[in-house]
């Protein structure tokens, strides 16, 4: 494996932004991070370029345990590089900033100046090679970056929202280069997005992110809703005809009047002991399948719309569900993510 | 009398009068010295105060904020307990000459120079960092790079420096004892003069510093403008 991460933390203050209990990710794959803003990509990829410290738990890179003392640090980021999500080009030419990372590696002039011309080449951006930096718009600059990065030939690529800001053709000729990247140079590359479908196109595999924590059944539990403001500071979110959520507005304030909801399929609670909660919706469904995942179970439900949860295995001990039972679940509003309908 | 004065002054100035251009030159050469070695000082060691962080570091920068206001005539009594013939360093007959003079210079511009540095290199966006460093810099390389982008900042703070001491008329006079052709700066020269009565030569001195003192400044506002024109 590539990375291995094991009970992660970071922690700012008394504020936890990451907490994954077990990560692996394999080499050569094209992995996409999802997620809301705050959900912690960019700490995770911070931590995964080595420019971040957990604050507790294991990380392994390429089956080696990370010591995060300065020099062994400084050898592992000459195999990773990781692209900001607004990049920051050097004051100079284009050229003299994608041949830095190759200049203190002390790399042969003559070789410096092919690979720099090709990785131009490979974005578009040969003909800028003289100009200066300062006079690029923000999709030249990340294409630069994106060369400079790539130049180094490293075995992991991270890009923090590498389409962020970007207009369509500056967008197109980013993600073409990750692939190509991926494919010809066989390249880890992890990349965080806001669009489901854009990680989908790329990615071998797809890592959902929400306050802080991986959530297993990324792609699943996601529905298009139509928003309806009601009374009490509520807004009725409807999935189909006949289910509908009411979350607390101030939930779904970020989003227009179409969205797209996410429900955490590990907060789902499956036959709840209090039927009287307020802090959620409850909605009757079927058990449709079960199957075990990962040190816990997974069911399939039919609520009027195809629902995941998970369930520890004490927690399935406890309630015992059968195939074909129609139970009540409840959702609590922790539970449901919504976001504005171009974001997965 | 003022205009009198003036007068004789540019004609003492456009004679190119050699007591005059004597007391320039060793004006220009003490102020230079001294902020060539406060700079090779001040530069690194604010850059490390900035980057660096340690138990302490706010009573140090409240230390360097302080110093800024240290009174010349106080450097120069402090030099003075050191290399005066009693003092530790006695022996290096170091009193009365343009290395004394040198000295106290130094040790009045090294807080200015760390201070404009640790500014300087502190308005530096910090994805310069953090890019250099992703990209397989070590921290020198870093340190290079961020020297780089705020290099307007600490040309400034050099500017801002030799300004300081080509003005200084404290640390000249108790260290350097204003010997003629010797130790005998542009601002010691004009004390003198005024204490003589003698106002041609001051004047003339008075214009040259002030032309100096502009120079500077322009020099200054062009490198402040650069870092504010890089910041955009």
């Amino acid at each position: 494996m590539l990375y291995k991460l094991e009970r992660l933390q970071r922690v700012y203050g008394d504020r936890i932004v990451l907490d994954i209990d077990f990560l692996e990710i394999a080499p050569n794959a094209i992995y996409t991070l999802i997620g809301p803003n705050g959900a912690g990509k960019t700490s995770l990829l911070k931590i995964l370029a080595f420019l971040d410290k957990p604050s507790s738990g294991d990380l392994s890179f390429s089956g080696q345990p990370v010591r995060f003392g300065e020099k062994h640090l400084h050898t592992l980021r000459r195999r990773v590089v990781m692209l900001d999500q607004t990049p920051i080009l050097f004051t100079g030419t284009v050229w003299k900033n994608v041949e830095f990372g190759l200049r203190i590696r002390k790399v042969p002039a003559v070789q410096r100046k092919r690979r720099v011309e090709k990785m131009l080449e490979l974005v578009g951006m040969e003909k800028f090679r003289d100009f200066d930096s300062r006079g690029l718009s923000g999709g030249e600059v990340k294409r630069v970056a994106l060369a400079r990065a790539l130049v180094l030939r490293p075995d992991v690529l991270l890009c923090d929202e590498p389409t962020a800001n970007v207009d369509g053709e500056n967008q197109e000729s980013i993600l073409h280069s990750l692939e190509q990247i991926n494919r010809e140079e066989k390249t880890s590359i992890i990349f965080s997005t806001h669009y489901l479908s854009q990680g989908q196109r790329l990615a071998d595999h797809t890592l959902l992110l929400q306050h802080g924590s991986l959530s297993d059944l990324a792609g699943e539990n996601i529905f298009r809703v139509a928003l309806m403001p009601q009374k009490d500071d509520k807004t009725l979110c409807r999935l189909t005809e006949q289910i509908s959520l009411l979350l607390p507005a101030e939930r779904v304030s970020s989003c227009n009047d179409s969205a797209k909801l996410h429900i955490d399929p590990k907060l789902i609670v499956l036959d709840p002991d209090d039927k009287d909660l307020t802090h959620g919706n409850y909605l009757y469904g079927q058990i449709m399948d079960l199957a075990q995942d990962r040190g816990g179970i997974r069911i399939g439900m039919d609520a009027g719309v195809r629902l995941a949860l998970t369930l520890s295995v004490e927690e399935y001990d406890r309630r015992q569900p059968v195939l074909g039972q129609r139970k009540l679940i409840f959702i609590p509003y922790d539970g449901v993510v919504c976001t504005s309908a171009d974001f997965f | 009398m003022l205009l009198d004065s003036v007068q004789s002054a540019f004609l003492l100035l456009f004679s190119f009068d050699p007591e005059l251009l004597e007391i320039v030159g060793v004006s220009l050469k003490v102020s230079f010295g001294a902020t060539l070695i406060a700079s090779f000082v001040g530069i690194p060691a604010g850059f490390i105060v900035a980057y660096s962080v340690f138990p302490g570091k706010r009573f140090l920068l409240t230390c360097l904020n302080t110093l800024l206001a240290l009174p010349t005539v106080v450097i120069g009594l402090f030099v003075y307990s050191f290399i005066s013939r009693r003092g530790i360093f006695g022996s290096f007959d170091l009193l009365y000459t343009q290395k004394a003079i040198i000295i106290g210079q130094v040790i009045l511009i090294v807080p200015v120079i760390m201070t404009l540095t640790i500014a300087a290199v502190n308005r530096i966006d910090s994805r310069y960092r953090v890019t250099a460093l992703t990209l397989g810099a070590n921290r020198f390389q870093m340190a290079l790079v961020i020297m780089k982008e705020a290099r307007y900042g600490i040309f400034a703070a050099v500017i801002a420096a030799y300004g300081r001491v080509i003005a200084e008329v404290g640390i000249s006079m108790m260290l350097g004892g204003n010997a003629r052709g010797f130790t005998r700066t542009m601002t010691t020269a004009m004390a003198l003069e005024y204490d003589k009565g003698e106002f041609v030569l001051a004047v003339a001195l008075g214009i040259t510093l002030m032309t100096f003192a502009f120079g500077i400044n322009m020099l200054f506002h062009f490198f402040q403008g650069k870092t504010g024109s890089d910041a955009l």
